[in-house]
């Protein structure tokens, strides 16, 4: 048996609708549980005084990449059938700048503010009109800025690759990046609450 | 569409047929709804709740009115000949399962009044004031109350099954060549119908009967569409390709995810838990359920208009 | 009008909650939820080949309105026809459609298991409830526009492009954390 399935045609494109929605299902599942749906949750994260975006995040990041290189490294995982969004440094950047700002304002991503109107939250269902209108003016904008959009193109290519570094030691750091942050998260929760605390006495 | 004969004999239905647009599978929903209706309002005078206050025999005569007209509209407007229409009715033919449904609904027109005479509304009781004579005439004889409960179940089930037999009987289509197509289209009508009627029920009691109801329907459903696949598994190639094109073809999306998983299953789920007390009763799940009986018929109308016997590889 | 909003509301809740525990649970522990997480995403990898989305089914949305109502328009926009496929398939039929549709229906699940579907507007305690609205839909705006440039989201960049050590990726990520965090403080009176 190879992976990834799709590509080795286990299965038609009719067929992936299906396990789209059993993976959709999985994956709403857990961002409810994570606490996702909630905007003052997420928004949290960026005053120091939850962090659980970020745990949850890394974890999440974490277990999949560990998962991708054992599964690589035992040969039961063709890497190279992997999607990868071709990198464009400059709208990656000022996307993501966007993006993150945008982040703050709204109290939602995209997909946890579906989450959050599943769970009948009326702000998150005026945030996806807001998303749809967003998208919407990128598209009319799309003609003068098709330039940008495809500029600094870098093609599909992955950290490994570009620093020169071998995967099984980028996939180490990453791992100790994210106990770093998970630490540093822990002990600012921490100290966010003594502070809070202080302020109430 | 062209009436002119139900087997391949119609220039229009080879290769695939595709002359059935909106207007079949909503009548073919709308029907099944009203069959539903009218076997729960059927039971409920059969019972003797006209005795009771909120009883929803009193109203659902009215809706089943009301959605039986919109679907014979529906119908009617996907008549090539409208002006030929009452030809239906100058004739009986018994093998044809048209003529038994046009006769049945015909008939279920009466009956509905007379349910609606049970409880007839304030403008007809003031325009005609015989009505409240007939209604207490009818309330005095709880004996033939609950024949015409078992009179109006007894043709709520002919809508019902006769949606299935309509497509069954329609030889041209492989996948609709099935002898269960009527269940599934009864039971899918009946779990419909509940779980709407456990939405606007007042009465407590009603109420929570339908909520098991409807459980209990969704999953004879679950059972019947899964009879419906083996039995066209298990009979020729063409009718094997026909079940794939819902199993893993073309319609296999919206076949899985829409009418499985979001018209069964997950109502299903919660509603368990809603008629155990563990989570709140809502529209939302009856909603699914409801939703999820639309998409069926529109999903078995054009996958069986795009099955066909001669080669389902054909495109 | 008021007596209507009543009427529906009552539709969607029955009396007979009374005696039913609607307490809300907590949620799960993090790390938990993000190893959860994790395995749905390679999951997802293993199977498809692909990691998860989020804005590109809304964006075919947008791209199948604006085809349905100026067709040439959307014709001539690269954005657009790249969304709406082929003339043969529906666009709807895709990938990220109908993930997004078992988002919703998992989040409803899982929010109506723990008592946590409830109609209500999330927001500080300093800020009106329209003043959140209005932001709610600037920073979708924002969001909208930012992922289409940077092509994807925080499911589809941040989380599976980290996980494949995708280098736009993690580009997008830290910008993400770098623009929140610069914002943060202009907007504390929202959210704290």
């Amino acid at each position: 048996m190879n992976a990834p399935f799709f590509k080795y045609e286990y299965f038609g494109t009719d067929v992936s609708l299906i396990i789209a929605f059993v993976i959709g299902i999985a994956f709403g599942f857990a961002l409810e549980r994570g606490g996702f749906g909630r905007a003052t949750i997420l928004a949290a994260q960026f005053y120091f005084t939850n962090m659980r975006v970020l745990k949850v995040m890394f974890t999440a990041i974490v277990t999949a990449m560990l998962g991708l290189f054992f599964l690589s490294v035992i040969g039961f995982l063709d890497l190279s059938l992997i999607y990868l969004t071709p990198t464009n440094v400059m709208p990656n950047l000022v996307g993501g700048l966007v993006a993150g700002v945008g982040f703050v304002i709204g109290g939602y991503c995209p997909g946890t503010s579906i989450v959050a109107v599943a769970t009948g939250k009326i702000d998150a269902l005026v945030y996806v009109i807001g998303m749809l209108f967003g998208i919407f003016v990128f598209g009319e904008m799309f003609p003068s800025i098709e330039n940008f959009f495809n500029s600094t193109a870098m093609g599909s290519v992955t950290l490994p690759q570009f620093f020169n570094i071998p995967y099984g030691v980028v996939v180490f750091l990453v791992v100790v990046m994210a106990i770093g942050a998970f630490a540093a998260a822990e002990w600012g929760e921490r100290k966010m609450a003594n502070k809070s605390l202080e302020k109430k006495i | 569409m062209n009436e002119i004969t139900s087997t391949r004999n119609n220039y229009t239905i080879d290769p695939t047929l595709s002359v059935w647009g909106w207007e079949i599978p909503v009548y073919l929903f709308l029907g099944g709804m009203v069959a539903g209706m009218m076997l729960i309002s059927g039971y409920f005078l059969f019972k003797g709740r006209q005795t009771e206050k909120n009883c929803s025999c009193f109203y659902l005569p009215y809706m089943s009115v009301i959605l039986l007209s919109i679907g014979m509209f529906a119908l009617f407007l996907d008549l090539e000949h409208k002006l030929y229409v009452w030809r239906l009715y100058t004739t009986f033919q018994i093998t044809s399962a048209m003529s038994w449904g046009s006769w049945i609904l015909v008939l279920v027109y009466p009956i509905l009044l007379v349910n609606i005479l049970i409880k007839p509304p304030k403008f007809l009781e003031e325009k005609f004031p015989q009505v409240i004579n007939w209604k207490k005439y009818l309330l005095e004889k709880p004996i033939l109350l609950k024949n015409i409960g078992i009179i109006t179940m007894f043709f709520g089930a002919g809508i019902g099954l006769y949606t299935g037999v309509l497509l069954s009987s329609l030889g041209a289509r492989p996948l609709w060549s099935s002898a269960i197509l009527w269940l599934l289209f009864l039971v899918s009508g009946l779990s419909g119908a509940a779980a709407f009627v456990h939405v606007i029920a007042k009465d407590v009691y009603e109420r929570e009967l339908l909520a098991k109801a409807d459980n209990a329907f969704l999953i004879i459903e679950l059972f019947v569409i899964a009879l419906f696949i083996i039995g066209l598994k298990t009979a020729t190639e063409v009718q094997a390709q026909a079940a794939d094109l819902l199993l893993t073809g073309e319609f296999a999306p919206s076949f899985w995810v829409f009418v499985i998983s979001i018209g069964i299953i997950i109502p299903l789920i919660i509603q368990l838990l809603a008629v155990n007390h563990k989570v709140k009763h809502t529209a939302l799940a009856p909603l699914m359920v409801i939703v999820g009986g639309l998409i069926l018929r529109f999903i078995i109308v054009s996958a069986g208009q795009y099955s066909h016997w001669f080669n389902s590889n054909f495109h | 009008m008021n007596g209507l909003t009543h009427k529906l509301s009552h539709i969607f809740e029955h009396g007979d909650h009374a005696h039913i525990h609607v307490k809300e649970k907590p949620f799960s522990n993090p790390y938990f939820v993000g190893v959860g997480l994790g395995l749905v995403l390679l999951a997802a990898f293993v199977i498809m080949g692909r990691g998860l989305g989020a804005s590109g089914a809304l964006s075919t949305t947008v791209a199948v309105s604006v085809n349905k109502i100026a067709p040439e328009h959307a014709a001539k926009n690269s954005f657009y026809t790249e969304y709406l496929g082929d003339e043969n398939s529906n666009p709807f039929k895709d990938w990220l459609v109908f993930q997004i549709i078992g988002v919703l229906f998992g989040g409803f699940i899982s929010g109506i298991l723990s008592h946590r579907v409830k109609k209500g507007i999330e927001k500080g305690p300093r800020i009106s409830t329209k003043m959140r609205l209005v932001y709610a839909f600037i920073g979708g705006g924002l969001l909208g526009w930012g992922a289409k440039l940077a092509r994807g989201c925080m499911s589809g960049q941040a989380l599976a492009g980290g996980a494949v050590l995708n280098l736009g990726s993690w580009i997008f990520m830290m910008m993400v954390f770098a623009g929140g965090y610069a914002a943060a403080y202009f907007l504390r009176r929202q959210w704290i």
